[in-house]
């Protein structure tokens, strides 16, 4: 006599499909941030009449040690121009956004050469500030 | 006749196996969201190196020097008083309509600090001029025996 076989059904569970989906879109999404600068230390000096400053492909951090990072990495002042040409590329206008994010006590001999390394790459040049308030 | 109260009340609960995960999940991407906040900020229209070239031959355009002091900058060689400024700055623009007309040449001392400096070139923006900078030159001088 023959005895059947007793067959088993063995699935994958997918009840945790759609949130194993959902983190790692999270996770991708902070991937994604790669200019991150958020680690530095920096205080944005005060102005009125801000704006919403959308992405932008560039940004450039004077801290409070008037250290100079390009997209969250550290950088000398002499290559700055040219890193900024090659990330912007031929980006047309209205793409070439550069975000300036200096320490509000940092002094002209470090801010001011930044300014014009930006101007000579052909940013357009977003200072970074906090709203001043009354 | 008789009527039959007898229903069905069974519980009905909704599962709450993944109520723990949900939550963790909705903590995440508050979280990522609240990190990701647009910044504010303000544009600075800088005009083109040529056009600052020209209008250092002209050298018509209004000068500022600041200094470290805050109260006071230099307006084409004499102290103003900040609060002062855009009156005076708006005078010396008068009468001048095109973009290269409006453009005023910012000096700093190296010591000026970046929140000074940025309430001088707004103030210069909201009159309606764009700036230009002039920076200090910084020279070694060697002297020979």
């Amino acid at each position: 006599m023959k005895l059947k076989r007793l067959t088993m059904k063995a699935d994958v569970p997918t009840m945790a499909m759609g949130d194993i989906a959902f983190n790692l879109l999270i996770f991708f999404v902070i991937l994604a941030r790669a200019q991150d600068d958020s680690h530095l230390q920096w205080q944005p000096a005060a102005a009125s009449d801000l704006k919403a400053i959308s992405h932008s492909q560039v940004s450039v951090v004077i801290d409070n040690q008037n250290k100079l990072y390009f997209n969250g990495q550290l950088i000398g002042q002499a290559q700055l121009t040219k890193r900024i040409q090659e990330t912007l590329g031929n980006a047309p206008a209205g793409e070439r956004m550069v975000l300036l994010k200096v320490h509000k006590e940092a002094t002209a001999m470090y801010y001011e050469p930044v300014i014009e390394s930006i101007s000579e790459a052909g940013g357009d040049l977003v200072h970074i500030l906090e709203d001043k308030r009354p | 006749m008789l009527r039959s109260r007898r229903t069905n009340k069974l519980l009905v609960e909704p599962a709450s196996v993944a109520t723990g995960d949900i939550a963790f999940n909705l903590i995440v991407f508050f979280l990522v969201c609240a990190s990701t906040q647009p910044d504010t900020g303000r544009r600075q229209d800088l005009p083109s190196s040529e056009q600052t070239k020209q209008n250092k031959q002209e050298s018509k355009n209004p000068e500022l020097a600041l200094t470290r002091s805050r109260n006071i900058v230099s307006l084409n060689g004499e102290p103003v008083k900040i609060e002062e400024l855009a009156s005076r700055l708006g005078k010396a623009l008068e009468g001048k309509r095109k973009p290269e007309e409006r453009i005023v040449v910012l000096k700093s001392k190296t010591d000026v600090p970046y929140d000074h400096w940025i309430a001088v070139s707004t103030l210069v923006q909201d009159v309606g001029a764009s700036i230009t900078i002039q920076r200090e030159e910084i020279q070694t001088v060697t002297i020979g025996n």
